[in-house]
């Protein structure tokens, strides 16, 4: 029954529909989500949403489920090590990582390394395409991706451990409990994963060698009902990762990074009659150590410690317009061997605005000032509608003015830091279009960005390399999103598929970006028949220029996977799966010298009880 | 459905695919000889894995990239690309990142061994008593594990290894000797090496301006320019001239340079002595007491905002220009008197000139 539902909800492209008795109750929902502006103030852009069944289903790293199942881009430096995102042709640090409504993006360096976060640990994870910078502050340009955990309430008792061993000795271990009453809700999550790394270039006789890493991760949630207006919630995240960086075609490599990153939050809702408020309270902190060289003990490293107090008060003044103002204070603390002792403080204010004057339409307005004696803040907004015209059709537009603030590496780097760095900044609108009908839901969204004041690290006079706010970035294009799944007796069918097509301009070369394919495209197709199921995955990733002028170029690139699950047991089950990957064995980079692995394997055992 | 397939056609034929299948690799095939001209070594990005070698013949009739590659296809020259040095009819390319040194026929490029033991971050290489000496960094971040490599030139295997002070940097061979400049690696350093090339021992150093850079030997003397400590160091210092007594390797001479001025690139030439300072090339003589106060000429016209390498050969002054480090390069070729008279694309980072006759 289970595996039959994981089909059936993944529907990854599920519109955000606005059913006209959809929010008419004022009340806590039996699930809890944090990311309240994920839920009531993102109905005017594309949301896509990744549920627990998806996530579950992926064997591999938080990369891998992005990767195949949306249009952002990776650009990894070999399996395993750094990853970074870029959302419509934007820049890893353009694109913001939402934790429970916490921005996380690295302090120091801008950027979510998406290989530092376990996929497990959350129970749905949300891509929230274009600006958000008014909601979400800095660095929702191209878009933003939402790691959510959704306590619930009701009893329940739920265990779960999933097992996988692979090529190249690559070892996940993860356990998953959750446990909820009428006024408790817990969750807990522990994930181990390690490998050798080690896999042998395609067409060569070199192999990945210095390529190892183990990360652990931890995630607890709770939630507790007071009574019956006021809840209390506690997320708490650890991860502790060690990766040896692997050497390229052309460079051997000696090195190795650990992360130790801590977020913890702490939530106060009151819920009085129209009044929803919440108090928020969040520590954050991240940590690494560079080693040139494993062998020795000498290093360098950073520190950056966030603080962060929000008061957030939504009012519904009626079933049809809903006021949510937010006050936000942040302090940030950086140290390190490059980049000294400094602090940051920025106060911000946010006004939501939502108006539902007919069943079928919607408009949004999020405005949003800064204060802070860093760089001069820019006032952002955002505007959008959704309009329901037909049943099956859903018209959304959406305009926004965002930004980027310049990092603690970017300020304080010694030497190089330039104080005097303002924030990128960007305009940007979209359109989408949404169809629903019965089996087919299909997507199609055009957007349009100009960026301005992009910061660029190029050497000045004496070739000391420094951060200016140089360039000019045009970026537009087009998303399709087509879910299909139908349903023959115990047959089931899905199949998933989605393209991005962009053009990102730097306005003074007129030369696309580097790292940015002008195509992008992924296929799943899956299918289950009683406790059998199959899936294939497909991913197509286009020419990337590698250099500005646009001489030098990696190649395109077609990865397919291909896996089989059998679940023994009903409710209770135990679940036996077998994954190929890369099964066609294609040789490629994802960047320059860092071949990928070539065909590999995996078995994984759950289970649930 | 209809009306979606109708939004379909409409979006799709809105959007303008891009041909990205332009590819103009006309199919080059080697010129067979490399010699009268210059190689010019292109550094590559770090991490890129894209050195590679240009060659411009003396004529200027004759310009070719990436000849290594074309001559050996199925070789990777490698990973940021430090130094080329010539000995007898072979050159040896230094590359930085890839910690070994390749190998080949000067006049040929074919490919004839490949170094890839014994160094650690290696930079500059010098020839002498038949041997091949290379500073190395050893880490980055470690002061005390700097070295230079004697390589044995028929087994291309090191030899030995001769500890030195922290980030050895260029050298050059005189009288069996052989002069190392600490530029200082990660840090800062004010030293000259002095190492005896028969005996592969260290035998003094020299205490000269902050950050020697470049090293010129003219008439039993040593020429250093020193940059001084950059505004991003621990305290600015001005860069300086040095004059070097190779007889009793005493400092004979120096001739500082204005607070905040960092020279590079030091040419002698026939006893015209070259320097540059960010983008502007000077112009001064053997004997000079005083530094001239206006360059012979600049780069600005070209937008060569600092110059990468330089060289003067022939009455002829070599600029390559590094544009901003991931596209191809740009190479200036400029009359004695700084009128610009030929300019080349060529690899990533163009990092120094080689004439190979």
């Amino acid at each position: 029954m289970t595996l039959k539902k994981q089909f059936l909800f993944a529907v990854l492209f599920v519109c955000q529909c606005i059913c006209a008795q959809q929010d008419s109750i004022v009340k806590l929902d039996e699930v809890l989500i944090s990311d309240l502006q994920l839920k009531k103030f993102s109905n005017s852009q594309s949301v896509l949403k990744l549920p627990d069944s998806i996530i579950s289903k992926n064997k591999t790293s938080l990369t891998n489920l992005l990767n195949y199942n949306s249009v952002i881009y990776f650009k990894e430096n070999g399996l395993g090590m750094v990853s970074s995102p870029s959302f419509r042709g934007t820049t890893a640090q353009q694109t913001a990582v939402i934790w429970n409504g916490i921005n996380i993006n690295s302090q120091l360096n801008g950027q979510t390394d998406f290989n530092t976060i376990s996929a497990k640990g959350f129970n749905s994870i949300s891509i929230r395409a274009g600006g958000g910078s008014s909601v979400y502050g800095s660095s929702a340009i191209g878009g933003s991706i939402h790691l959510n955990n959704d306590l619930s309430f009701g009893n329940s008792f739920d265990n779960s451990l999933q097992m996988s061993y692979g090529s190249f000795n690559s070892l996940g271990v993860n356990y998953k409990m959750q446990m909820a009453s009428a006024r408790f809700s817990s969750q807990i999550s522990i994930s181990r994963n390690s490998s050798d790394n080690d896999y042998a270039y395609l067409d060569s006789d070199k192999k990945n060698e210095n390529g190892q890493f183990y990360n652990t991760s931890f995630n607890l949630n709770l939630g507790y009902k007071i009574d019956s207006k006021n809840v209390l919630k506690l997320y708490s995240y650890l991860f502790d990762g060690e990766r040896h960086f692997s050497g390229t075609l052309a460079a051997p490599s000696k090195s190795k990074y650990s992360d130790l990153n801590t977020r913890n939050l702490l939530e106060w809702i009151g819920s009085y009659n129209q009044f929803t408020s919440k108090v928020k309270v969040a520590f954050l902190s991240e940590k690494y150590k560079y080693f040139e060289n494993a062998a020795t003990s000498i290093f360098s490293d950073a520190k950056a410690e966030m603080f962060t107090a929000k008061y957030d008060l939504l009012y519904k003044v009626n079933s049809k317009l809903e006021l949510n103002s937010i006050l936000d204070y942040t302090q940030t603390k950086g140290f390190g061997s490059d980049i000294g002792e400094n602090k940051r403080q920025i106060g911000s204010g946010i006004l939501l605005l939502k108006h539902k004057p007919f069943s079928n339409f919607l408009y949004e307005i999020t405005v949003r000032k800064e204060i802070t004696s860093n760089y001069k803040s820019p006032i952002l907004f955002s505007v959008g509608t959704n309009y329901k015209a037909f049943s099956f059709y859903n018209l959304k537009i959406n305009a926004s003015k965002n930004y980027r603030i310049p990092t603690f590496n970017d300020l304080y780097y010694q030497g190089s830091g330039n104080l005097n760095l303002k924030p990128e900044s960007s305009y940007q609108a979209e359109i989408g279009h949404e169809f629903k009908f019965k089996n087919t839901t299909f997507s199609v969204t055009n957007y349009y960005i100009k960026i301005q004041d992009l910061l660029r690290w190029s050497p000045g006079s004496g070739g000391n390399w420094t951060p200016n706010n140089v360039a000019k970035v045009t970026t537009y294009g087009a998303e399709f999103l087509l879910n299909y799944n139908k349903k023959i007796g115990k047959n089931q069918f899905d199949f998933t598929t989605t393209y991005a097509y962009t053009i990102s301009e730097d306005e003074e070369k007129e030369k696309q970006l580097i790292y940015v394919p002008y195509h992008k495209f992924t296929a799943a197709l899956a299918y289950s028949f009683d406790k059998l199921s199959a899936h294939y995955q497909y991913l197509y990733n286009g020419e990337v220029f590698t250099s500005s002028d646009n001489f030098y170029s990696l190649n395109d690139y077609l990865v397919s996977n291909v896996g089989i699950d059998y679940q023994f047991g009903k409710k209770k089950f135990l679940q036996l799966g077998f994954d190929v990957l890369n099964v066609f064995n294609e040789n490629y980079q994802s960047v320059s010298m860092r071949p990928m692995p070539g065909r590999n394997y995996t078995i994984n055992l759950t289970f649930n009880f | 459905m209809k009306f979606s397939k109708l939004f379909l056609t409409v979006l799709v034929s809105s959007l303008f695919f891009v041909s990205c299948s332009d590819d103009d690799n006309e199919n080059e095939t080697p010129l067979g000889s490399y010699d009268n001209g210059v190689l010019i070594l292109n550094q590559g990005g770090f991490g890129n894995g894209n050195a590679s070698v240009s060659y411009l013949s003396d004529d200027f009739t004759t310009q070719q990239n990436n000849i290594f590659s074309l001559v050996n296809p199925t070789i990777t020259l490698g990973d940021t690309a430090q130094d080329m040095g010539f000995y007898q009819n072979l050159a040896f390319v230094v590359l930085n990142a890839s910690n070994k040194i390749e190998v080949m026929n000067r006049y040929t490029m074919a490919h004839v061994a490949t170094i890839a033991t014994g160094l650690s971050n290696p930079r500059y290489i010098a020839f002498s008593n038949g041997k091949g000496f290379v500073t190395n960094w050893g880490d980055g971040g470690s002061t005390s594990d700097d070295y230079v490599a004697v390589l044995n030139l028929s087994t291309y295997a090191i030899i030995t290894n001769i500890p030195v002070a922290e980030g050895p940097e260029r050298i050059i061979e005189e009288n069996n000797k052989l002069y190392v400049a600490h530029a200082g690696g990660y840090g800062y350093g004010n030293k000259i090496s002095v190492i005896n090339g028969a005996t592969n021992a260290f035998v003094t150093a020299i205490t000269v301006g902050d950050v020697p850079n470049s090293l010129e030997i003219e008439n039993g003397s040593l020429y250093v320019i020193c940059g001084g400590n950059p505004v991003f160091g621990p305290t600015e210092t001005a860069g300086s001239l040095v004059k070097i007594n190779l007889s009793n390797n005493t400092v004979s001479n120096t001739i500082n340079f204005p607070a905040a001025t960092h020279p590079s690139n030091l040419v002698v030439d026939d006893n015209n002595v070259f320097y540059t300072v960010d983008n502007e090339i000077y112009k001064s003589t053997l004997n000079a007491t005083t530094l001239p106060t206006t360059p012979l000429f600049t780069t600005t016209a070209q937008g060569v905002y600092g110059i990468y390498s330089f060289a003067v050969e022939d009455n002829k002054i070599y600029v390559g220009d590094a544009v901003d480090y991931s596209s191809n390069g740009k190479i200036y070729v400029y009359s004695s008197t700084g009128t610009l008279e030929k300019d080349y694309t060529v690899g990533v980072i163009p990092a120094g000139f080689y004439f190979n006759d």
